[in-house]
């Protein structure tokens, strides 16, 4: 699975997007979340699960003041 | 948690005290003069006083600048270029003060439209500084008639400039009573120049503090009277020194009283245009910020544990990017404790982040103000992380005494928290020592320390006399003294042409690294802020990527200071469904509604491009007036090595598995090889990449911006954009085949 | 303190109430400046009605301080001292103030009752509560 175009060494069976931002401690709330290109709202990161070919794409939205 | 309704109004000032003040006051000049009406956004005039002599001059803003130039820090830097020359320093009598406003500053009805450009040539960099502002001075100028304000020439004795919009006055006075520090001087102006406690809110005031008397580090502050607690707040054009020249002019205080504010005293083109951009902001200020950065809850200093988390919270001078200790200051402890909730705290009238944040009836512990119950405004992020972590302080109540007092001694709070946490790191490496110091145990932490070394300051006294230097100049004076090894200060003290890096740690990001160097003032990360972009997000993977980025942020980011406007609420609440957008980054509908708001203001119409192009004629004006003044050359945007990789072996120890990886993944060695490595080859080769990284991101930059390998802009460029003015082609003409 | 109270289950969605308050307010027909809004259909009984509960929150976003409670708690402006920003009008969570172009001050509810009188079946009313 890739992050961000970056190989995700941390993939496992039933992996959850939710899964995937608590592991990389993203704790900004504005993220943009795509996978394959397809967005995902924010509601829907528990639900996702993701494979292990998948592209996860997960953008912060910051950019100081 | 404190809540406004539950906040007491504050002590007012004494009129008796306030008459006396006033009676002291002399005038110099006094001028009556009929206020130009605004139509669309401007007035085209402009006003110039020279303390010298006290004398006052309105002049017309001709056709030429507005189109070239727009308005804010592009009338600046062109006011400021006309009235200097090449040799042109902070303290020369020519150099100026020059404020400006922007077309759409005033309008009420979208977020942060009060915005002040203030540029002058820097005590700290010898080239122009560029600052904005809140407060209510900007747009209170621009309805007393004027687009700008020129501030020139040495008075003798000390003097503040009274503009009454309303009635039409101008007079220069010999003012010799009113206190120094800000706190107390904007009350005493305010106080003094409102008929009754309704028309405070009708008087701005502009002053420095006592340490700009003699400190580089100084800044101006604007106030805004805040109604609601009937007490005077003040707002930072921090940056780059301005308020030591404002007191070396000897200028106390501008003073700016305009009554009757209402929505269209701008007269716009297209008011309902404005009106609808403006309400649906407020709806998504609303909806959405609760849900997203709590602006109006904490303002800026929300994002603390967040970049701790991401491990770019600037720590000990840089060294690290977060504290074990981040819990202290997490922004719930903000909220919870210290400031108060409910508030309406926008510092010019109908701004809906409201991020100015307030701490009421705060108890100070120490200095000239001790036991004193005082209100503090902000932190802002930058503000807590500079006097904060940077100097390993973690205590919000440390943070807060250091917020006030930087504010009203004049200081600015980005260059005290990082020339502090420079110091402290040459503390703890000997190159500074108790006897050095007079005493200051200036180890990270040690809050006594810092707060007694900011006193010392304002008092010009001890070892605050080599404070108020700031960091350039204090690394000039240790290698003069032979006293630490100057390739160690040359990597640790981060500044960049003499100005102190802002808060946020850019080791892990080559772009940002180039967002801070590869700017005109010196690194504030107000040109680009691409660290998560290129960090976090890895979105702008290849030089090319990078440099665009470096091309296409600067630019939009600059427009905001064109035109009077303040960024945070660009990018700090974004639309429902601005991940649906093509570049989520850019924030598509609020640059429309930019785009609205300009056309509604102004009558004209433009595109994203148009924009654009013009942020970049002032910027490469600016640029060019780097070179003017001996900077502006590729080797000026050389940056300290601590911005760009580990300089110390803690530091490389400290994430030792990401660099360790880098050498291989990026640098190019085997897995063995580096096991095999010592760690002083492991930093070694980490350096050597990384400037080499550093160097390539210049060549990928410099051609993008349509500047030559030297950092000079071209002819050719400056033809495309409309900016071959004369005076500027004979600045660039020698350069354009000098070889870096 | 005095305020208007709805009673959804009367309301048969004339609009009546909106047309009077625009008229007396803002001398259009335009709905949409009216203190309070009827959505939804009578015919499939779900009206909704949103109407100013004087909750406040327009005076706590307002940094000039003009807008205050009244003997009666009624929030009121004070349009001489009103800046024309419109915070009130996006922060009004039941969304009923409005804005009219070329005019400075916002249209907030002062619980006058001119609706009161305009709806023909009493789904409104001005109350003591």
């Amino acid at each position: 699975m890739m992050l961000n175009d970056l190989p995700y060494p941390d993939w496992h069976e039933g992996l959850t997007i939710q899964g995937v931002i608590e592991h990389m401690n993203y704790t900004w709330p504005k993220l943009v979340t795509k996978v394959n290109g397809q967005l995902v709202w924010p509601e829907d990161y528990g639900n996702v699960v993701l494979q292990e070919n998948d592209d996860l794409k997960i953008h912060h939205l910051l950019a100081g003041g | 948690m404190i809540k406004m309704c539950d906040i007491r109004k504050y002590h007012d000032v004494d009129p008796a005290e306030i008459q006396r003040m006033k009676e002291a006051h002399v005038v110099l000049n006094h001028v009556d003069y009929k206020p130009q009406p605004i139509v669309k956004g401007y007035t085209d005039k402009i006003l110039t006083i020279d303390v010298t002599d006290a004398s006052v001059k309105i002049a017309d803003i001709p056709a030429e600048v507005k189109e070239k130039f727009t308005g804010g820090k592009g009338y600046c830097l062109r006011y400021l270029w006309d009235a200097t020359n090449a040799n042109t320093r902070w303290d020369s009598p020519e150099n100026e003060i020059v404020m400006s406003a922007g077309p759409i500053a005033g309008i009420t009805q979208y977020a942060g439209t009060g915005k002040m450009l203030v540029c002058t040539i820097s005590p700290m960099t010898d080239i122009p500084i560029d600052s904005n502002v809140g407060g209510f001075f900007g747009p209170y100028l621009k309805f007393s008639g004027f687009d700008a304000i020129e501030l020139k020439g040495q008075a003798e004795e000390d003097v503040i400039i009274v503009i009454d919009g309303n009635k039409g006055t101008i007079s220069v006075e010999k003012a010799p009573l009113e206190h120094m520090d800000a706190h107390l001087m904007g009350e005493e102006l305010t106080a003094m120049y409102a008929d009754n406690e309704n028309d405070r809110k009708h008087v701005a005031v502009v002053c420095a503090g006592s340490a700009a008397e003699h400190c580089n580090i100084s800044m101006l502050n604007f106030t805004f009277y805040d109604p609601n607690r009937g007490v005077v707040r003040l707002k930072q054009a921090g940056r780059g020194g301005i308020g030591r020249v404002f007191r070396h002019k000897k200028i106390k205080a501008v003073v700016c009283k305009y009554q009757g504010i209402k929505n269209d005293l701008n007269n716009v083109h297209d008011i309902s245009i404005i009106n609808k951009t403006g309400v649906k902001y407020h709806r998504e200020m609303a909806t959405q910020d609760p849900k997203q950065n709590n602006m109006r809850k904490i303002g800026t200093a929300n994002t603390m544990k967040i970049l701790n988390d991401y491990d770019i919270l600037p720590t000990h001078n840089f060294k690290f990017g977060g504290t074990p200790n981040i819990a202290e200051m997490h922004p719930q402890v903000f909220i919870e404790k210290w400031l108060t909730q409910g508030a309406a705290d926008g510092c010019w009238y109908g701004c809906s982040m409201a991020c100015a944040k307030a701490a009421d009836h705060f108890e100070l512990l120490t200095g000239p103000y001790k036991g004193q119950k005082v209100v503090v405004d902000g932190p802002e992020y930058e503000t807590a992380a500079g006097v904060g972590p940077n100097c390993g302080i973690t205590d919000p109540q440390v943070i807060l005494e250091l917020n006030f007092y930087c504010d009203t001694y004049g200081l600015d709070t980005i260059s005290w928290g990082t020339m502090c946490a420079f110091l402290m790191e040459c503390y703890e490496n000997g190159i500074l020592n108790k006897e050095r110091t007079g005493g200051l145990e200036l180890n990270f932490g040690n809050a006594a320390a810092a707060l007694e070394l900011i006193h010392l300051t304002a008092k010009n006294e001890g070892f605050g006399k080599i404070a108020a230097l700031g960091s350039h100049k204090q690394k000039e004076l240790f290698i003069k003294n032979g006293w630490g090894d100057a390739a160690f200060l040359n990597d640790i003290a981060m500044e960049q042409k003499g100005l102190e890096y802002s808060e946020y740690g850019s080791k892990e990001s080559l772009a940002q690294q180039g967002g801070y160097g590869l700017t005109n003032k010196g690194p504030q990360h107000d040109e680009a802020w691409l660290i998560f972009m290129d960090q976090v997000n890895n979105q702008i993977p290849t030089f090319d990527d990078k440099a665009e980025a470096l091309y296409y942020y600067p630019r939009f980011r600059t427009w905001f200071g064109l035109v009077g406007l303040c960024k945070l609420p660009w990018n700090d609440v974004v639309p429902e469904n601005n991940a649906l957008t093509d570049e989520p980054a850019k924030v598509p509908e609020h640059v429309d509604n930019y785009l609205n708001l300009f056309y509604g203001v102004t009558g004209k119409k433009i595109d994203r491009e148009e924009l654009l192009v013009m942020s970049e004629r002032v910027y490469n004006f600016q640029r060019i007036f780097n070179i003017r003044l001996g900077k502006g050359l590729r080797k000026h945007d050389a940056i300290p090595y601590r911005s760009m990789g580990p300089v110390t072996e803690e530091e490389y120890l400290s994430r030792q598995e990401r660099y360790d990886g880098q050498l291989v993944t990026k640098v190019g060695f085997t897995k063995e090889q580096v096991a095999a490595m010592s760690l002083a080859e492991k930093m070694a080769e980490t350096r050597k990449y990384r400037e080499g990284e550093y160097e390539k991101l210049i060549n990928a930059v410099y051609p993008k911006r349509g500047w030559t390998m030297n950092g000079v802009p071209t002819i050719e460029h400056l033809k495309k954009i409309g900016m071959d003015l004369p005076e500027l082609i004979e600045i660039v003409e020698p350069l354009q085949n000098l070889e870096p | 303190m005095k305020r208007l109270v709805k009673d959804e289950s009367l309301c048969v969605g004339c609009h009546n109430c909106e047309e009077a308050c625009a008229k007396a307010f803002t001398k259009t027909e335009d709905r949409s400046k009216a203190c309070l809004r009827i959505e939804g259909m009578a015919k499939t009984n779900d009206v909704q009605m949103r109407v100013c509960t004087q909750c406040g929150i327009c005076a706590s976003v307002c940094n000039t301080g003009v807008i205050q409670q009244n003997k009666q708690g009624v929030y009121m402006i004070n349009k001489k001292e009103c800046v024309g920003c419109y915070m009130c009008v996006g922060f009004c969570p039941e969304q009923v103030m409005y804005y009219v172009d070329g005019r400075n001050e916002p249209g907030k509810c002062t619980a006058c009752g001119i609706c009161v009188k305009a709806c023909p079946v009493g789904a409104l009313s001005i109350q003591d509560v």
